[in-house]
């Protein structure tokens, strides 16, 4: 049977993406120094900020499986499309938690209308509008068309929520790593940096090995659909 | 110029089917005043309080009376199955696109010229200055609404729930629509003049022309399947 | 007006609706399209039309297939169904001003007044159509296609609701748009009478073309294919 990522490459995959995570976790949560201000709750930051960049490398995977889907109509793209929406929702529900758990030690609230919560509750509520499209439309082929119409312009308009988001909110957070005037490895302890790298390649290979896994389910599924088909000719 | 002849052609046909039913308009009109109502038993809005909250609740009220004339768009094309006439037809789809959206945004402007000196009376503010400048940046925020509403309204034609599905995946999307008119309608209305809401400004002129475009671009793919 | 259908299929979820069709319609054709309910003559209109597009296969106009962009195309195909087609609140007249402007045909008002004339509706050319008799509209519609111009006319289950001097004017357009060299199909329940009409007859059974005959006296082959499905006998 053809698949388009082979059994034991994804097994690979997941071994590996299991391997960084537990040295990422290891690396942040006890090897690195805790922070000067906010102490131990800093740490869930490693979790945190690579799981809203693999929130938005969702999004550009669906943007580009819409994309793919509307120009060649292959089925396939479509299957990545929603697959990785799907792994999108988890990925950034999981952010809005990270996030949540912060807040409580360093604000005292459970949650607070900053920029970066905000807009990962905006982009869950795509995603999950997104997924809503696709299941309340009948017909398969205009459901995967409507879907990867709403993926094309959700892309398109994140960076305008984004910068809406944050003038809107701009006396509040000023981003701590990426500033304009001085390079990320300035204003954060090495240790702590390389903590935050490992973290965030394991939370992209996770990510992958998630995507690779339902892509697959998505792919059975359409083979089960197109044999149940030819049978009944 | 055969897109802008047929998008006129389009627009002409839905402007005198709803001038002689009016059902679209009356609705979205009765709507957005019945909202000024509820808003003021609501928020228990005093004098000093109004003019802080006027662009907010100018918006809300505009937002959902414009959802309401979105999910009427293409009413008349569903009786008699009359968007297969038209998708039959050799009318190029980015003319459906731009006749239902100035459809809409006539209507939406319609009520706005209405509802917002009908505020000014009901709440008893006492400055007329700001209120041209304040349709005119409503009016930008409408465009925006209503290009980014016709696409979700023609992509959820043939969906389930379609009601409570096109707010859902319109609203989140139009947060920096929402974003940009308001604080610039504040603006306004603290010192008469656009003052230091410019980027915002600029912002929702970009919004309008991305998705335009976009609109243009990519309806054929919204409304065909 | 030339229409090639090759290993045509379409797919509703799980169930086949068409399946495997091949159809070459040379000019001036009239062909009758028969099958019980269900059988998928609708389905089959529609993808002649440009409506839906197929699973699999293609559907091709003087060798050219549909895609977004063909309005070329677009413009020399017409669908005929009862009661649709045409707006309620504009009237009669209304609605030919509208889709002649639409299809860029630079018709004169007399030229209007006449197609109306043609089909007896000059009376009712003020009336809203939600005033018109379906008879009435289907009459408005022959009318409409008639200005129009159209290289490929489809009809779907016109029969029901013409009385005899509707059926009358009805087939007398279709034998000038044969006479022109346009191509026809009438999907029908009334079989003796489309079968005077046509010159060739299919038959589609379960998504499935079982006949395909051009028409000859006597027509023992269409009586037994016919057979085949109706339980009670023949037309």
């Amino acid at each position: 049977m053809q698949t388009t990522v082979p059994k034991n490459r994804r097994g690979y995959l997941g071994a590996l993406a299991l391997i960084l995570v537990i040295v990422g976790l290891y690396w942040g949560l006890i090897h690195a120094p805790p922070d000067a201000y906010q102490g131990n709750a800093q740490r869930i930051m490693y979790l945190h900020i690579p799981s809203i960049l693999t929130a938005y490398l969702s999004f550009f995977l669906v943007f580009v499986g819409s994309c793919l889907y509307l120009w060649k109509r292959e089925k396939r793209d479509d299957i990545l499309a929603y697959s990785a929406a799907e792994i999108g929702v988890l990925f950034t529900a999981l952010t809005i938690v990270e996030g949540s758990i912060w807040g409580k030690p360093t604000w005292g609230v459970w949650w607070t209308w900053d920029a970066r919560l905000t807009l990962t509750a905006i982009l869950l509520l795509i995603f999950v509008g997104y997924l809503m499209l696709r299941s309340l439309i009948e017909e398969e082929s205009r459901a995967a068309s409507a879907a990867a119409i709403l993926g094309i312009i959700g892309f398109l308009d994140i960076p305008l929520i984004h910068m809406s988001v944050y003038w809107w909110r701009t006396l509040h957070q000023p981003p701590s790593i990426l500033r304009p005037d001085k390079a990320p490895w300035d204003n954060i302890h090495p240790a702590m940096l390389t903590a935050l790298a490992i973290n965030f390649f394991a939370f992209v290979l996770l990510y992958f090995y998630l995507l690779s896994l339902r892509f697959r389910l998505g792919e059975m599924t359409e083979e089960i659909k197109t044999r149940r088909m030819d049978r009944g000719r | 110029m055969k897109l802008l002849r047929q998008t006129y052609l389009l627009l002409r046909k839905d402007l005198v089917l709803e001038l002689r039913r009016r059902e679209s308009l009356l609705t979205m009109f009765f709507f957005g005043t019945l909202l000024l109502f509820v808003f003021h038993f609501s928020f228990d809005l005093v004098p000093e309080k109004v003019t802080e909250m006027a662009p907010a609740l100018l918006w809300l009220a505009f937002l959902f009376t414009g959802t309401l004339g979105l999910t009427q768009l293409f009413e008349a094309e569903r009786t008699n199955h009359c968007l297969d006439a038209l998708l039959l037809s050799p009318m190029d789809r980015g003319a459906l696109f731009l006749a239902k959206t100035c459809f809409n945004i006539i209507l939406m402007v319609a009520v706005e010229i209405v509802v917002v000196p009908l505020f000014w009376i009901l709440f008893n503010l006492r400055s007329w200055e700001g209120v041209p400048l304040l349709l005119g940046v409503a009016f930008l925020g409408t465009i925006g609404f209503c290009v980014l509403g016709t696409l979700l309204s023609g992509v959820t034609l043939k969906a389930r729930a379609r009601e409570l599905l096109l707010p859902l995946v319109l609203f989140p999307l139009m947060v920096p629509v929402i974003l940009a008119t308001i604080r610039c309608m504040e603006a306004i209305l603290r010192n008469g003049n656009i003052g230091d809401a410019v980027p915002w400004l600029r912002l929702l002129l970009g919004f309008d022309v991305i998705f335009v475009t976009v609109g243009i671009l990519i309806f054929d793919w919204a409304i065909d399947v | 007006m030339q229409l090639t259908v090759r290993d045509l299929s379409k797919a509703y979820g799980l169930r086949w609706a068409l399946r495997d069709l091949n159809l070459d319609l040379v000019p001036g054709e009239c062909v009758a399209l028969l099958g019980p309910n269900g059988a998928g003559k609708t389905t089959l209109l529609k993808l002649l039309a440009g409506l839906i597009y197929p699973t699999r296969g293609d559907v091709r106009l003087n060798g050219a297939p549909f895609s977004r962009t063909s309005t070329e195309l677009r413009s020399t195909i017409g669908f005929l169904t009862p009661g649709e087609h045409l707006y309620e609140n504009l009237t009669a007249r209304e609605n030919l001003d509208f889709f002649t402007a639409l299809y860029n045909k630079n018709h004169s008002s007399a030229a209007i007044v006449r197609a109306l004339e043609e089909v007896e509706l000059t009376d009712w050319s003020r009336e809203y159509l939600s005033a018109l008799s379906s008879g009435m509209k289907f009459r408005l519609s022959i009318a409409k296609w008639q200005l129009l111009e159209v290289g490929l006319l489809l009809l779907d289950e016109p029969y029901g609701v013409l009385d005899g001097s509707g059926i009358n004017l009805m087939e007398a357009f279709l034998k000038s748009q044969c006479e022109k060299g346009n191509v026809v199909v009438i999907a029908s329940h009334h079989i003796s009478r489309v079968l005077q009409l046509c010159t060739r007859a299919l038959i589609l059974h379960q998504g499935k073309l079982t006949f395909d005959e051009p028409r000859r006296q006597p027509w023992d082959s269409f009586e037994r294919a016919f057979a085949d499905f109706l339980p009670h006998g023949g037309p």
